[in-house]
């Protein structure tokens, strides 16, 4: 259930890249933030739904605070949610893969249980940029 | 002489609001993975849809088939936008029915019923991707 205040909830939203790890890690980041660390005050949405314009989505970028979690340097999730109209706080894998030199985090298929901790610490990175956006005008256009 | 095409192009639509976005994008992995390796590519959907051209080349040159959670189809759309018709689509939702509703978006609630879930479903691109490239080389020899 959400928060019954007037917050808006924090979108987070993964590229969900289908090639590497990578992707499955801000994917399965992406859950652990609005499943498991802040349930009443996140949640996500199909990119694809918002890139192909469906109102709700648009209107929910441009109005709610965003963050977008990318896998790769192409910065897929920020490129399409700006494009959508939204201005969202990124942020990325690779800063988080950096800190671990020769993880062996899995593959675009499943995590190993390297993976599932470095996805953890990606989704505490999230959880924590999103309690700072809850509430805020910081992560709106 | 014209090119033999081999391969064929799929593009899930990976939707993370739903279960049935999860189970398209591992039945494609299952489908590139162990079903038809080396006669299928994936292609990025939010690459492809960032406008990156390799990708939109691939779609444009190769049969390609989106994999959608649900009816509203958004890898459908984006495929078709960028690189015209495609040639073979698969709705989860479709499939699976009710089924999906009791599945996770999370690998780590995966259950039987998932794993079942995403196997009816690679069974059913698999076959797609026979019927495409099929087609693909009957085209090309007529």
């Amino acid at each position: 259930m959400k928060d019954k205040t007037n917050k808006k909830p924090v979108l987070v939203i993964p590229c969900s890249g289908i090639g590497k790890v990578h992707g499955l890690l801000t994917r399965e980041a992406t859950y652990l933030v609005t499943d498991e660390m802040a349930p009443e005050q996140t949640e996500t949405m199909c990119l694809g739904l918002l890139v192909k314009g469906e109102a709700d989505a648009v209107e929910a970028v441009k109005n709610q605070p965003c963050i977008t979690i990318d896998g790769c340097p192409k910065m897929c999730a920020e490129k399409n949610v700006k494009s959508a109209g939204g201005n969202p706080i990124v942020v990325e894998v690779i800063d988080t893969l950096k800190k671990h030199p020769g993880a062996k985090p899995g593959s675009a298929t499943d995590l190993s249980d390297e993976g599932w901790d470095i996805a953890r610490e990606i989704a505490t990175k999230a959880a924590d940029t999103a309690a700072r956006l809850y509430g805020g005008n910081e992560g709106i256009r | 002489m014209s090119e033999e095409i081999t391969k064929a192009g799929i593009i899930s639509c990976s939707g993370e609001a739903i279960p049935e976005g999860t189970i398209a994008r591992l039945a494609v992995r299952h489908v590139l993975e162990s079903l038809r390796p080396g006669k299928t590519v994936t292609l990025c959907l939010p690459l492809f849809l960032a406008g990156e051209e390799g990708e939109q080349n691939f779609a444009k040159t190769h049969p390609t088939i989106a994999i959608d959670g649900c009816p509203k189809q958004c890898a459908k759309w984006g495929t078709e936008k960028h690189s015209g018709s495609i040639g073979g689509e698969i709705v989860v939702s479709e499939i699976l029915g009710t089924t999906a509703t009791s599945c996770s978006r999370s690998l780590r609630g995966a259950s039987q019923v998932d794993k079942d879930a995403v196997l009816a479903v690679a069974e059913k691109i698999a076959a797609e991707v026979d019927r495409v490239l099929a087609h693909a080389g009957l085209a090309k020899s007529s």
